[in-house]
């Protein structure tokens, strides 16, 4: 019973905050971290454990069945904290705004769908409450800015579409597995397999935000509220994407290393590294630098688990937990800068860094931690993924490095020109201060767990990852540090600093640190198109239906024409005939009865 | 006991016209109302009074005998419903008194020969009831005696008169074959192969004379003017049941019963039949007379039902049966929103109106209600009877008159949309804001017809297990 409570309690709390008034803020803030801390409290309680719970619901298998175990006890433990320290800081950042009460509501509605999501151990549940979290999403971004609507459409139709896979594939499933329990289906790779294997994993990798499913975010990052990008695509996006990633590819499908789904799934995420970091690496506004990089980092968890292998497996899940941590933290430094400084527009900014040092730490301990500094936390499970992919094939190894290159390269970047160096002129007046506190623990805490967990990488594999692991790869314990790519790694990243150095002297600007990549020949004419949106899918699905809407629009008019001028003018004017002829001489009606008289009786005669 | 529904009215017809007239005058309407009723209502409760059973103390009074069958009893109860109909009707449209008496007088004598025609068993005393049904409604339609009355009366009376002189040379013919006119003896001496070139030839003459009047095209060139011309109540007994009776239903009779189907005769009524399916619907599609559209739309109707009397299994038999009936409920219904429609605004016409049916509510309803069923749409009663025809023709194998059947409904629906449009429909036409819905006693027979419509289309299972299938039978 107490594993309904973390759906039963973000859920009723959140109906209770749609009542309360909008003039009565504070209310719904009681009510939302009284709710966000209860969930806290059943996730410790059930957190390390293995139960299950089942009630009879819809037939046909479709029961409501809840299980934990220690992956989703820890999935859900993650989520509980990532909510509770988002909302913490929201607290501050959206106090007095128009959205604070829907912000909470729609929190709330998240959490209590992610958990079912993340405990359901039936298809149809899981089903269930993925598709709530769609209308959730919809919502978190619906209450940003003006132009918030188009962006959250966006989202929907995305996410929508690939949900759409994800239910053919779990109907296609349930056919041949003949069960809608999770934990019971186990389904080798072959004929149909494949097709349902493939489409599930879409609906993970959608959610996760895995190219070609990305287009949403970038966007999302401009025009939603900044505390629903931390909490989302920043945290729990990626926690339930990559979790569901993992139980398809593991436990419901067995994955094996050389496999085609295997290398899809590797060419994905090192695609995905690639591209996104080189977007994100031309970007001139904070947030959207940080969203192409949520894109970005997505494509190390999907290689890692695409490797197949225990170490690449274990680094995907270890990368998924440190990535939640550092890039909720980099998106709540974010909040900072725009609610302080008032724009995040890179451009305007500078120098930022003497009037909000904590900030600033903060920022360099993710920033560290997502580059893949040593000794921080992202350095670690990077490592493990870098040492799977070598082991299945030097591209996808040097796809990562290069990511880790231009990670570090963009992050020097994005440092450089908001926090050190001169304020823009027209800036030069404006007084800044330091963020107020209830932003600043959430940061803090964020950036000390980066630094924790890097140093005690121990305790989170063993209480986290290894546990959850065990099901999967039993026996594999003890870590060892890869000296010859922890070499090639630091060069690298060396690199990266020296390159920055070396431009910005170049060009006196930290902002345009990156442009002799941005405008190198051939590459300067691809980022025109992937700024002008060209290789969106979205947006090519939006010109084919228009196009597609006009083809058949002509066709329907012609179809029209044909019902609604052709045909009735045809009768029309034969109803006319007809009246013509009936002139009301009853001379002329006697013979057409004389005559058909005679046709009668000459056809009967014969 | 049959006897009673010929000898009934021929009493009250005889007290009515006793030297103290003037007093029954008052009386007459009641007395008329409560036999069409009586009629309608012992018809329809058969089953459970067993009247038609009953030793018929009267039946040596005639010379002729009587027989009731399944197909008889439907069409006994569609003339007591479209007589009561139309009697409620006149009282309200036909306001000189000496004319109201001749119509009630003409309506027992209509009655008394509709009924005779539909449960006589032999061929001269069936022509003897078709003249006085006849005769009858040439009367009423001139009844008015303006010029348009008398000029629909006379194209009847020139076209019924041709119809009479081929049905009476037929039967002198039958006559000479089987030296009697009962329909058995007349049965039994067709198979004669003596006599086959006559046989064919009476049969083919009595065809022609009984399409005439039933105003299959092309021998309908009475039917519009009769039925348009005609006083209202006179239009809704002409277009409900008269020529059902004198022309349908007889063809029925005697194509079923005496003449035998045969290949020849099959061709020739589904080809008229779905003749007049099209080109009466194609007709009415452009009409501006209400009246003139409905007697259109008659042609068409009757169209379906020779279709499926030429189609011949036992379910389409039970089908035109079934559709007799209905026509004979929303056609008097469509004629009784005319009628109402003309009390209101003074003419015939449907161009210049609309948005009466704000204004007119129960009429508007019930028009509704009339031209849906008409167009076979469910849950009225005329989609059943429509199904039941298509359903029948395509497990005959007749695909071909089936589709027609079918799309045929589409162009119901369009030029009943038309009126629909013109007339009900839309926002109130300049100079009829002050139109209100008509009188009580006009509402009640609308009423009456609509919910029948509805309630047979309803409970249709019932109807059709209970009655109307077993019309079917009658194929031998």
């Amino acid at each position: 019973m107490i594993l309904t409570l973390p759906v039963i309690i973000p859920f009723v709390c959140a109906f209770f905050l749609l009542l309360v008034p909008k003039s009565r803020q504070i209310i719904a803030w009681i009510i939302s971290l009284l709710a966000v801390l209860a969930n806290l409290f059943v996730c410790l309680l059930i957190f390390r454990q293995d139960m299950s719970f089942c009630l009879p619901w819809a037939g046909f298998g479709m029961d409501f069945y809840f299980r934990v175990y220690q992956l989703s006890g820890f999935i859900i433990l993650a989520c509980a904290c990532f909510t509770f320290l988002i909302l913490f800081y929201s607290l501050a950042f959206a106090r007095g705004k128009s959205y604070a009460k829907h912000f909470c509501a729609y929190t709330l509605f998240c959490l209590a769908f992610i958990n079912g999501a993340v405990l359901a151990d039936n298809l149809a549940m899981l089903l269930f409450f993925w598709e709530g979290l769609l209308i959730v999403l919809f919502g978190l971004i619906y209450i940003g800015n003006k132009e918030a609507f188009k962006t959250a459409t966006k989202a929907f139709v995305i996410i929508g579409v690939s949900d759409l896979c994800m239910m053919a594939g779990i109907g296609l499933t349930v056919h041949l597995a003949g069960t809608w329990t999770i934990s019971r289906i186990s389904l080798p790779l072959n004929g149909l397999g494949i097709l349902a294997c493939a489409l599930l994993v879409i609906g993970a990798l959608a959610k996760a935000g895995c190219m070609p499913f990305h287009g949403w975010i970038p966007d999302a990052a401009k025009d939603a509220p900044l505390p629903s990008m931390a909490l989302l695509p920043g945290a729990l996006d990626k926690l339930l994407g990559i979790y569901l990633l993992f139980r398809i590819c593991l436990d419901m499908f067995s994955l094996k290393a050389h496999s085609g789904l295997s290398i899809v799934l590797m060419a994905a995420g090192s695609l995905t590294i690639i591209f996104a970091v080189m977007m994100a690496l031309i970007q001139k506004e904070y947030k959207r630098l940080l969203s192409y990089h949520v894109i970005s980092q997505i494509g190390y968890m999907v290689l890692g688990i695409g490797t197949a292998s225990p170490l690449g497996i274990i680094g995907g899940l270890f990368h998924m937990f440190n990535n939640a941590i550092y890039k909720s933290c980099l998106f709540l430094t974010a909040g900072s800068v725009e609610k302080q400084a008032g724009t995040t527009e890179l451009s305007l900014l500078g120098g930022i860094g003497r009037n909000m040092p904590v900030t600033l730490a903060c920022f360099l301990v993710a920033a560290f931690s997502i580059s893949g500094v040593p000794p921080f936390n992202g350095f670690f499970s990077k490592e493990l993924i870098y040492e799977a992919a070598l082991e299945r094939g030097w591209i996808f190894y040097l796809a990562a490095v290069l990511g880790s290159f231009f990670t570090a390269a963009s992050f020097l970047k994005l440092g450089h020109a908001a926090f050190l160096g001169k304020r823009n002129e027209a800036y030069k007046d404006r007084d800044i201060k330091e963020a107020p506190w209830f932003m600043l623990l959430p940061m803090l805490a964020l950036s000390l767990s980066c630094i924790f967990f890097g140093l005690r990488k121990d305790i989170a594999l063993a209480n986290f990852i290894y546990p959850a692991q065990e099901a999967a790869f039993p026996g594999i314990l003890g870590m060892r540090v890869n000296i010859l790519l922890t070499a090639v790694t630091v060069i690298v990243l060396a690199g990266a600093f020296l390159h920055h150095i070396f431009r910005v002297k170049v060009t006196a600007s930290p902002l345009k640190a990156a442009d002799d990549i941005h405008y190198a020949p051939l590459l300067s004419w691809v980022y025109a198109r992937a700024e002008e949106g060209r290789f969106d899918l979205y947006r090519a699905g939006l010109w084919l239906i228009d196009k597609a809407a006009k083809v058949f629009l002509r066709v329907d008019r012609r179809i029209d024409w044909l019902y609604n001028i052709l045909l009735p003018g045809f009768f029309n004017a034969l109803s006319l005939r007809i009246r013509k002829a009936h002139s009301g001489y009853y001379v002329l009606y006697i013979a057409w009865s004389l005559i058909g008289g005679f046709l009668v009786l000459i056809f009967v005669l014969k | 006991m049959p006897s009673l529904l010929i000898l009934l009215p021929l009493s009250f017809l005889i007290i009515l016209n006793l030297p103290f007239r003037d007093i029954l005058q008052r009386a007459s309407f009641w007395v008329v109302a409560f036999f069409c009723l009586f009629q309608s209502i012992a018809v329809a409760l058969h089953p459970f009074i067993f009247w038609s059973a009953l030793p018929d103390p009267y039946g040596p009074f005639f010379s002729f005998r009587l027989s009731v069958d399944n197909l008889s009893l439907i069409l006994l109860f569609s003339i007591g419903l479209v007589s009561f109909v139309s009697l409620v009707i006149s009282r309200y449209t036909l306001l000189d008194n000496k004319q109201r008496f001749n119509f009630l007088n003409l309506l027992l004598i209509i009655v008394i020969g509709m009924n005779a025609t539909v449960m006589v068993t032999d061929l001269f005393s069936l022509y003897v009831f078709l003249e006085v049904t006849s005769l009858s409604s040439f009367i009423l339609i001139s009844l008015k005696k303006d010029k348009l009355a008398l000029e629909g009366a006379f194209k009847y009376i020139i076209l019924s008169i041709t119809a009479t002189l081929a049905m009476l040379s037929a039967i002198a013919l039958f006559l000479l074959i089987s030296g009697d006119t009962s329909f058995v003896a007349i049965y039994g001496a067709l198979g004669n192969p003596q006599h086959v070139f006559f046989s064919k030839l009476a049969i083919g003459l009595f065809i022609c004379g009984l399409l005439v009047k039933s105003g299959i095209i092309p021998f309908h060139g009475w039917l519009p003017d009769a039925y348009s011309s005609s006083p209202n109540s006179v239009s809704v007994l002409l277009a409900g049941i008269v020529t059902k009776v004198s022309g349908v239903y007889v063809l029925m009779r005697m194509v079923v019963s005496v003449f035998g189907l045969n290949q020849a005769l099959q061709d020739i009524l589904m080809f008229l039949g779905c003749l007049s399916i099209v080109l009466g619907a194609l007709a009415a599609l452009g009409q501006t007379d209400f009246k003139r559209m409905l007697s259109y739309s008659s042609i068409s109707q009757i169209g379906y039902i020779v279709l499926a009397l030429g189609c011949g299994s036992s379910l389409a038999i039970a089908g035109a049966a079934f559709h007799i009936l209905n026509h004979a409920i929303f056609k008097s219904l469509l004629f009784a929103n005319a009628t109402a429609v003309e009390e209101k605004t003074g003419n015939g016409s449907i161009e210049g109106l609309g948005g009466l049916a704000a204004k007119m509510p129960f009429t508007g309803i019930t028009s509704l209600a009339a031209f849906l069923s008409t167009a076979g749409i469910p849950p009225f009663s005329g989609f059943w009877s429509k199904f039941i025809i298509v359903l029948a023709l395509w497990q005959a194998g007749q695909y071909t008159y089936a589709s027609i059947a079918l799309l045929a409904s589409v162009l119901t629906l369009a030029y009943f949309l038309i009126l629909q449009r013109n007339v009900f429909f839309g926002k109130v036409a300049s100079g009829l804001e002050g139109v209100r819905e008509v009188r009580v006693g006009l509402i009640f027979p609308q009423v009456l017809l609509a919910v029948l419509t509805l309630g047979i289309g309803l409970f249709a299972p019932f109807f059709l297990s209970n009655f109307i299938l077993a019309a079917g039978n009658i194929l031998k």
